[in-house]
């Protein structure tokens, strides 16, 4: 019996956790609709792991209410668990037993039996691509294929949500790509994804991202808005010969100019510059072979502007 | 899924999930295997065979330093019904002593000179013993062996000259002890039970204790508890394929016991199969109670030795309780090793059955819930 899918599929508000006398979650508030793809970023320590914990049921606040599935996680931990997948940071199925009994042992555990057992263990076995590896032991699998049989057994029981904690962390990039397909593919058929990761490459997947700095959310928004947020001005790509930086660093509305390369990263006022003009001054300056292009900022950018690079800059 | 988990019928799968779950893992790892199923026939016999109470054949040191008739006759007789053994002669007391400071001998007897000429003439005839104090059960028995001939020989010799002399005889005791049970006071008995108790115990708390710890140390825990399934079935679930080993070794051992040792079976065999459950209920839930204070497999490991022990040594199975203080008496009632050692040596030795027992085997049952309510409340607040 489903009880009706509410459209916040999660839903913290001033969530908290302590431990002793440190704040490893401060006060955290945010919303995550359903079937989005919602990413959690932050240095290491930042409070990332302590956050998907506490919703899990597997910790609990020090203050704060969260609801996930529209249970909340102090009164009705069992309720949650029931309508969530998670995959751990640190790999956590058996090494030693091969991938489908892995898989029925946590089917097993979601009250998963029989015929209806066997059948979505083969349903996941396919979805994440592993039909062929049923009888390999866990352990002696890569990374890459670990995680996926991770995901696999995260949805058997077709959790509404799930939390994926650095799920492509140590992976490699064609792995990564594979795996962010699945998660794709799982938030298409509308489960809502709560995913965290040190790749900045990786957020720009997600519809929305919270920024974690310290146990604090510093921001939050799609990677569009928080680019327009935090990093206002333009960004150019300037290239050319007997580039003029030191009278560029003093003209009005430019903000910022780094050599990037054999090139220069310039940030600009947008209302004062845009590429043509830059690239008249620089010719009159006595710029030869002068191309300037208007670029698109990074999450990077985004990230140091929030965050701030004294605090152990991009994750 | 249904956001209700709870349910007989979940709880069950569950259940099940975890118990074939242990299983799997336990089959496929050949140490773990190895340490449930061929250590305790090892064991059996090892302690067996090597643990004898009964001491006979002491090697003993003469130094006849009288070579009478006399000292000769004595010394042959003394050494006659086989308790001590003529290791070696001497001809002084320094060389009979210096025989038991190298080990060659664990006594000696020394007749000194004139000890056949103080007897003729019926004057108190010395005899010296020397008697190596190391081993306390060895040196108690010589000691009384030697006693024992010479009090005879003194009484025999009351009686000659007090007939000779045309006194009245005067009255002796014979004392006729009747050793109930074991009647040769084999020591095998009595110890194969012993080893029985301690292996069960070693084994299936140890092992108990590690697994949890090795799913904490691996991360696995985590993700089992972040299904709906709840503690205390996890715990069963864990708990039932080594009370199935459990009770698979206690038939080797008892069958390895019966077969070398010719250890009795008097008492009906259900007695000591429920003892052994509501033992193994005490085994596993302390494994279980030790790895939730752990936070890794050697912990528990150190853990479960620190608690062992004391286990064991106030528990009777090597040393009587009665020999201990009143208040170390009073700490082993508490002592769940205790009872159990109790109640397979009554079974086994005595034939006590349920109307004896029934006391010993509440308190085992008391024992062990209050251990797996324990542990069950240790491992929800590590949770947190
Ligand atoms: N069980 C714990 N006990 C004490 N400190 C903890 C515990 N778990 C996490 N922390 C601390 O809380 C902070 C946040 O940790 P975590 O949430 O794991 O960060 P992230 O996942 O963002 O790397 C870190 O400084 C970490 O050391
Ligand atoms: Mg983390």
């Amino acid at each position: 019996m489903s009880a009706p899918a509410p459209e916040t599929a999660i839903r913290a508000r001033g969530l908290t956790r302590r431990f002793g006398s440190f704040l490893a979650v401060d006060a955290v508030s945010f919303e995550v609709e359903r079937g989005e793809i919602f990413g959690y970023l932050g240095a290491n320590g930042a409070g990332k792991s302590t956050t998907i914990r506490m919703l899990c049921g597997l910790l609990e606040p020090s203050e704060g209410e969260a609801t996930v599935a529209g249970h909340d996680v102090r009164s009705s931990p069992d309720a949650v668990k029931s309508s969530i997948g998670y995959m751990s940071q640190k790999f956590s199925l058996y090494l030693d037993l091969p991938v489908a009994e892995n898989l029925a042992f946590f089917g097993g555990a979601y009250g998963l039996s029989g015929r209806a057992l066997r059948g979505r263990v083969d349903e996941v076995l396919e979805l994440a691509g592993l039909g062929a590896l049923r009888r390999a032991e866990t352990g002696s699998l890569p990374g890459g294929i670990r995680q996926r049989v991770a995901l696999a057994g995260a949805i058997l029981h077709r959790p509404r949500i799930v939390f994926l904690d650095e799920p492509t962390a140590g992976v490699d990039p064609v792995s990564r790509r594979d795996f962010w397909a699945l998660i794709r593919r799982l938030a298409a058929e509308g489960t809502t994804v709560f995913v965290t990761t040190h790749y900045l490459d990786e957020a720009e997947y997600c519809r929305r991202i919270g920024l974690m700095a310290d146990g604090r959310l510093v921001a939050l928004d799609s990677p569009a808005a928080l680019k327009r947020e935090w990093v206002p001005d333009r960004v150019f790509l300037v290239r050319g010969r007997e580039l003029p930086l030191e009278r560029l660093r003093s003209t009005p509305g430019v903000r910022a100019a780094e050599p990037f390369g054999a090139a220069l990263h310039l940030r600009a006022d947008p209302a004062a510059w845009d590429a043509a003009r830059l690239a008249a001054l620089l010719r009159q300056a006595g710029g030869v072979d002068v191309a300037v292009d208007a670029v698109e900022p990074s999450l990077e950018d985004v990230f140091l502007a929030a965050v701030g690079s004294g605090k152990g800059g991009a994750p | 899924m249904s956001g209700a988990p709870g349910g007989l019928r979940t709880a069950l799968v569950q259940l099940l999930a975890v118990v074939r779950k242990e299983i799997r893992q336990t089959v496929r790892d050949r140490r773990v295997m190895f340490l449930l199923v061929v250590a305790p026939l090892l064991q059996t016999v090892i302690f067996g065979f090597a643990i004898d109470f009964q001491v006979d054949r002491i090697p003993v040191a003469v130094a006849d330093l009288d070579r009478t008739e006399a000292s000769r006759e004595h010394a042959r007789r003394l050494l006659a019904d086989g308790t001590l053994r003529r290791a070696a002669d001497a001809t002084s007391a320094e060389e009979a002593d210096g025989m038991l400071d190298r080990n060659r001998a664990a006594a000696a007897v020394i007749f000194p000179p004139r000890f056949g000429a103080d007897l003729d003439a019926g004057r108190t005839a010395r005899v010296q013993v020397l008697v190596d104090g190391t081993d306390p059960n060895q040196a108690t028995v010589a000691a009384s062996a030697v006693s024992r001939y010479f009090g005879e020989v003194g009484q025999a010799l009351a009686r000659e000259r007090a007939a000779a002399a045309g006194r009245p005889l005067p009255g002796t005791i014979r004392v006729t002890p009747r050793i109930a049970y074991n009647p040769s006071l084999r020591s095998a008995p009595f110890m194969v039970p012993g080893v029985l108790v301690m292996v069960l115990l070693i084994i299936t708390t140890i092992v108990t204790a590690m697994g949890l710890s090795r799913e904490r140390e691996m991360g696995t825990l985590e993700q089992v508890m972040v299904t709906p399934i709840r503690p205390l079935v996890l715990l069963l679930g864990k708990l039932l394929p080594f009370a199935a080993i459990g009770l698979f070794d206690v038939l080797l051992v008892l069958s390895a016991g019966g077969w070398i040792f010719d250890l009795p079976f008097r008492g009906p065999l259900a007695v000591l199969g429920v003892a052994t459950l509501l033992y193994l209920l005490v085994t596993l839930s302390l494994g279980l109670l030790i790895s939730t204070v752990s936070r890794t497999q050697q912990q528990s490991f150190l853990a479960g030795f620190l608690v062992l022990q004391p286990a064991l040594l106030l528990s009777g199975v090597a040393t009587p309780i009665r020999a201990m203080p009143d208040w170390l008496q009073a700490v082993t009632l508490l002592n769940p090793v205790r009872w159990f050692i109790e109640v397979v040596r009554a079974n086994l030795l005595r034939g006590a059955d349920f109307a004896d027992l029934w006391p010993r085997l509440l308190i085992l049952l008391v024992l062990g819930l209050a251990l797996l309510s324990a542990a069950t409340m240790r491992f929800r607040k590590r949770l947190q």
